[in-house]
């Protein structure tokens, strides 16, 4: 092998070693965001836990809507009640 | 000479491809975390809208039979004031004349029995 081939060797192994070099940092920097946007997600995912939790007992609302129903029926009941017993009062 | 630059070039591929694995791997286990919890998000955000779908027509049923019962709740107490008043008892407020016998004048026996008659 001549020395300029030896030479061209050397060169390539240490732009091995500089290319392995800016991988690792690369790979470092996706690491370093992959684990933000992991905690971010953690944290989303808690919020919308909380959420949920306060979302649960919205299977109240028809509930509530059927009782207001109902007081709105017993008011036409009394309606009722005092339009018999007002006309008997004033006769 | 020849044989260190052989161990060289096969260190260097070597740490290339352990470098690219352990960090491959490293990402693979964050990403598959990630998806992980964005599963989980998605399948929370489904449930929350479920249990949104409720809300509205639910608050729309409230709001328009409250807005009945507070219109006819006036009409209600009207109508019990105008029963307290017709069966609630009220005084005469003019004072009273004198007492007066029902029968008129007095009539006596006596005089029937001397035989007297007034003219």
């Amino acid at each position: 092998m001549s020395t300029q081939d030896e030479t061209l060797w050397w060169i390539a192994i240490a732009a091995g070693i500089v290319v392995i070099l800016v991988v690792v940092a690369l790979l470092s920097l996706l690491i370093r965001y992959v684990k933000v946007i992991d905690r971010r997600v953690a944290g989303i995912r808690d919020t919308l836990h909380g959420t949920e939790a306060n979302t649960a007992d919205t299977a109240l609302v028809p509930v509530t809507a059927t009782r207001v129903d109902a007081v709105l029926a017993e008011g036409l009941q009394h309606h009722l009640f005092l339009g018999r017993v007002l006309g008997k009062v004033k006769s | 000479m020849t044989t260190t630059l052989v161990v060289l070039t096969v260190v260097d591929i070597a740490l290339l491809i352990a470098g690219l694995a352990v960090y491959l791997f490293w990402v693979g286990g964050l990403l598959a975390r990630v998806a992980t919890n964005l599963e989980d998000c998605a399948d929370t955000v489904r449930r929350i809208n479920t249990h949104a779908e409720a809300i509205v027509p639910g608050v729309s049923h409230i709001n328009r039979t409250g807005g009945v019962v507070a219109g006819a709740l006036p009409l209600l107490y009207g109508m019990a004031e105008q029963i307290v008043v017709g069966a609630t008892y009220s005084p005469p407020t003019e004072e009273r004349p004198p007492a007066r016998p029902a029968s008129g004048t007095r009539r006596s026996r006596l005089h029937d029995a001397v035989g007297f008659g007034p003219r």
